[in-house]
Order: C-alpha cells, then structure tokens, then sequence
C-alpha cells in the first residue's frame, strides 16, 4: 500500500463519517447518560447536558421495580433456548449441508415458516399454553401462561429455522473430503459428526448461540403476551415503566441500558460474522 | 443415492451397516421438523378453526357456533383494517427505500475509507443490535416536545420545535425515522460485504480500458450487487410489514390511529377487546399475503445460496 497523503476528498468522507456516527450513537449515548441523571435534571427545559452522575435510576430499577428477578428469567430462557436450538440445528443442517435432504424444498419451508409474522399465530400460542398450563404435565414442565417453559418452547420454535440456515452455511464450508477420509479410517457416521465435523464447526455454534441468545433476550411480543409477573422478561420490564400515572424516564433508562448494553457487548464480539449471521449466512462477511 | 449401492450386491454387507445414509439424513432432520412442523401447522388449523366461527371472550358466547365466512366479510368490509393496510404499506415503503439509498451510500463510503475501516463499521452494528422494545422507548423520550433531547437541539439551533410523536401528520414520520435508525446499518454492512468480496479483475480491465467511474458503477458493480441488493430488500420487506414492538413502545398506534399499523390492529382486536374470531380472520389473510410474498421473494436468498455453493 502506497501512503498517500490526507486530501480534500479524504476530509469530506470524514465529515460525512462522524456526522453518520453522531446520528448512530447518540440514541445510545442519550440512553446510557439519562440512566445516570438526577431524578430532577431528566425532565428539564431546556435539556440539562451537564449533571452529577447517580445511581438512583438503577437502584430504583432494581430495588423497587424487581428488575433482578427479570434478568434471571430472561437469562434462564435465552439459555435454555439456544442450548436446545444449537443441538436440533446442528444435526438438521448437517443433514441438509452433507445429504441435501428435502433437495432444499425442506429448507425453503423452513425458512418461510422464520418468515411468519408472531402476531397473526399469537392467539393459538396463547390457547395452547393456557390449555398445557392446566395439566399436570405442562405444570410439571413450567409450560403454562406467565411460565418460563412456554417462552423457551417459542423461542427455541422460532429461532431454529434461522439457526439452520446460519449452520448450513457453516456446514458447507467444512471440506467434504475430511469426512470421507475418516470414514475410510473406519469412523461409523456418528464418530464423523462428533470427533470430526462438530469440533470443525465450533466457530459456527458460537456464532449461532450468540446470535440465538441475542434474538431471545431482545424478544418481545411472545414475551409480553404470555407472561405477567412471575416469568415477565427483561424488554418487558422496560415497557413496565410505561404505567398509568406517566412513563418514569429515570429508571426506564437504567433498565433499557442493562437491557441493551451486554446485547452491543456480544455483538461487538460477534462482528466478523454480523453480516453472515444477518442474511441467515447467504452473504459471507 | 448410496441405498441402491447397498441394496444390490452384499446383502450381507447391508445388513451390518445399520441404515442407510438415507435414512440416517432422515432422522437427523427428524427432531427439528416434528418441532416446527407442530409449531407451524397446529396454530395455524387452530387460527383457521377460529376464524370460521364465533368468538367472544369478553361476553358468555367464549368459543361459539360457525359463523362460515362472516369473520372474513367483516374484516373486508372493515375500514380500519384498510387503513391499517394502507399504512403498514406505507410505512414499509417509505422506510425500507430510504433505508436501501442511503444503506447502499454509506456502504460505497465506508468502502472508500482508508483508516478507521474497522472502527465504523463495528460502531454500526450497536443500532441494530439493540432490542427495539427497549429503545424504542428511549427514544420516546427523546421525542418529547417538551423535554426531549431533538426539539431541545432543534432550539439551540433556533429551529421550530416539533411535536414528534403527538402531531398526526409527523407521528408516522417519526417512526419511520426510528425505523432508518435501526436498519440503515443493516443495509449498509450486507452491502459493504457484497462489495468487499467483489472479484477485481473486470474493475481492472474497465480501468485499462478507461471507462469513467459512472459507467463502472452502473455496468459492472451495481449489476455484481444484484443478488445481494435483493436479498437484502426482501429481508428488510419483510422485517418492515410485521414490525410491532416499536409501535407499541413509540407510539401505541397514536395519536388516535395514526400510526396504527396492521399488526397494531390485530394486537387490539384480538387481544384487547378479545374478538379472537375476526382477529384470526386478519392475522389469516395477512399471513396468506406475507406468505404469498416471501415464497415468491426468498427464492432470491436460494438463489445467493446457490451461486455461493457454485463458486465454492
């Protein structure tokens, strides 16, 4: 690379790139520093941009509002979920990837049913937890409404076509030819899968649970639809602040930025792959 | 394939082997389809059940006699399932074609930079990783007319202030502002990717042969961009008719209706005044066009697939 020097057309595409930054981050920005804003400096006329930082909006969060309880239930659904939906994606995609099974008619359904709106099956989900929710079994299994169980099954649902295409793509790039060889060395089907795919295809799982766990945590029609208090999630706690008396700003910016802070933390980790994980991994990034 | 190899010579040898590679690719499959397959078809007979009949969870009617194709004449006759309609179309196209120019306009400038590459492009993702629900809300507050950051900008720059989010005619704006927000960034990284991965030799030539930079871009680069252009205007299409959260944390469909899309309709029909017979009826008919839409729309991703698994 020749080192040129910074010319007029290097300073406007500069200008240009930190006024789109501005525009990106501030929303970002203005949520994480009305977090930490005085109860009496949120609502100021005209807007207060200097103030002593304090945590009365997270204690309030957390102390008042339960808030600790919502990111327990909603971490115990993100898990639960991406652990079911990385393991039936990965023996789907391998299917797909090695076997081409369905020769991509399977898939394309697959995909199609990712494509659903939530809210035109909403009812029936409703109807069907409250129904499962009454029986021993669903009660045994956390199944019912305002149950966690219920919103790993839906999370899991609904993320699974979108983790099978993303491992199918991660499946396609492992060269055929190591399975074969191992399978000469008289490794059954299985032991190819387990000692010599899966191990290849780890930065695939990663990338995919992180990408399931994102999805999950910032999910929140299923969640503010089936669930009141006992298993409500995080982005609906946030909603919470929203109350009949008025929206209370301060601890709805604290809980929004512990909502949304460790979701940018993880994507960060995850931007080599963003694009691939974005278009279900057709584009490569 | 490999059953009919096993099945004619060795019988023997066929037997030892337990299954065939068929067989064997049939039951990998086999967990994650019985889960989708239930979780697809059952709410959709169970909606189709509903919408045929008559349904009232508020009064003692509960799950009542069939009513054949009222639901559907009644939501076909609804004004304000047109409406609705109407501004879930209009809120998708307005927003998801500002998203794709200046998506596309941001790609070829980051494509240009020659430090910080990295840097912006990691800065961008943070929008859309963030959950909607929760900035949505945060940007309500950025949004108000009185105390909200963008009309206190708007007055130290001695601009008229605006109320966003409460004036009919700006409300459906404001969204979709929050919308071009979000998305830009998505567009804008698939189509960083897309140019990035490029192959250089036809630029090469075009550059011995002097073709002006106008003429690169609309014969060579936006024609190699195509596959990826689409994907990325069907993924977005898609995303843009059901979105949801943010109407319920910016706006709740007002003021009055004004930001009341589809999906905001159903939500209030069928599970605020619990008429879940003709809130069926128009999740059915919004599914059938979703469907209908995307069937015909993701071959375009097949086909990405495709020429990706050719190249390879």
């Amino acid at each position: 690379m020749q080192a040129r020097r910074f010319t007029t057309a290097d300073l406007v595409r500069y200008a240009l790139v930190v006024a789109l930054l501005i525009f990106f981050l501030f929303p970002i920005f203005w949520m994480v520093a009305t977090s930490f804003k005085p109860p009496n400096d949120i609502l100021t006329r005209p807007v207060k941009w200097t103030f002593e930082p304090t945590l009365t909006n997270y204690i309030y969060a957390f102390d008042e509002a339960n808030f600790g309880l919502f990111i327990k239930n909603t971490l115990t659904v993100s898990l639960i979920s991406t652990v079911l939906v990385i393991v039936l994606a990965c023996l789907a995609a391998y299917s797909f990837a090695r076997y081409n099974t369905g020769a991509g008619h399977l898939m394309f359904f697959i995909l199609t049913t990712r494509m659903m709106p939530g809210i035109a099956v909403i009812i029936p989900f409703f109807v069907i937890f409250k129904a499962i929710g009454e029986t021993a079994i669903g009660q045994a299994l956390w199944l019912g409404l305002d149950r966690p169980g219920a919103l790993v099954v839906c999370y899991t649902v609904f993320n699974l076509p979108f983790a099978i295409w993303l491992m199918h793509s991660f499946f396609q790039d492992i060269p055929r030819e190591l399975e074969d060889s191992a399978r000469l060395d008289g490794y059954s089907r299985l032991q190819v899968l387990w000692r010599v795919v899966l191990p290849l295809a780890v930065p695939g799982i990663a990338v995919t649970a992180i990408f399931t766990l994102i999805f999950s945590w910032n999910e929140f029609l299923f969640a503010f639809l089936l669930t009141r208090d006992v298993a409500r999630t995080i982005t609906v706690g946030v909603a919470g602040f929203w109350t009949q008396r008025g929206i209370m700003w301060g601890p709805l910016s604290a809980a929004a930025t512990v909502c949304v802070v460790p979701m940018l933390v993880f994507a960060l980790i995850l931007q080599r792959y963003i694009v691939r994980g974005l278009t279900f991994g057709a584009v490569r990034g | 394939m490999d059953t009919a190899i096993e099945k004619a010579p060795g019988v023997g040898k066929a037997r030892k082997r337990a299954m065939s590679d068929t067989w064997y690719a049939v039951l990998l499959i086999t967990p994650a389809s019985i889960i989708i397959i239930f979780f697809a078809l059952f709410p959709l007979l169970y909606a189709i059940m509903l919408s045929f009949r008559h349904v009232d969870l508020t009064s003692a009617v509960g799950i009542g006699p069939y009513v054949g194709l009222d639901n559907y004449r009644f939501a076909l006759n609804d004004r304000i399932f047109w409406e609705s309609t109407r501004r879930t179309l209009t809120f998708a196209v307005c927003a998801v074609s500002i998203e794709m120019v200046f998506g596309v306009a941001i790609a070829f400038l980051l494509n240009g930079l020659r430090w910080f590459k990295g840097i912006v492009r990691s800065l961008l993702i943070l929008p859309i990783a963030s959950a909607p629900a929760a900035v949505g809300l945060v940007w309500r507050y950025m949004y108000h007319p009185d105390f909200g950051v963008y009309n206190g900008i708007l007055a130290a720059l001695g601009l008229p202030e605006q109320n966003w989010l409460g004036d009919v005619r700006l409300a459906m704006p404001s969204v979709i502002i929050f919308d071009i927000w979000q998305w830009t960034p998505f567009v804008a990284l698939i189509v960083l990717a897309g140019l990035q991965s490029l192959p250089r030799e036809p630029f090469e030539a075009a550059e011995l042969d002097g073709a002006s930079t106008w003429r690169v871009l609309r014969r060579l680069t936006l024609p190699m961009l195509a596959p990826v252009l689409t994907l990325v205007f069907v993924l977005r299409t898609i995303d843009a008719i059901r979105l949801y959260d943010v109407i319920l944390s910016l706006s709740h469909g007002g003021p009055g209706t004004a930001t009341e899309t589809l999906t905001y309709y159903l939500y209030r029909i069928s599970l605020k005044y619990f008429r879940l017979d003709i809130g069926s009826a128009i999740a059915l008919l919004f599914l059938y066009a979703t469907v209908v839409f995307t069937a015909v729309a993701l071959r375009s991703m097949m086909r990405v697939q495709a020429e990706r698994a050719r190249r390879a």
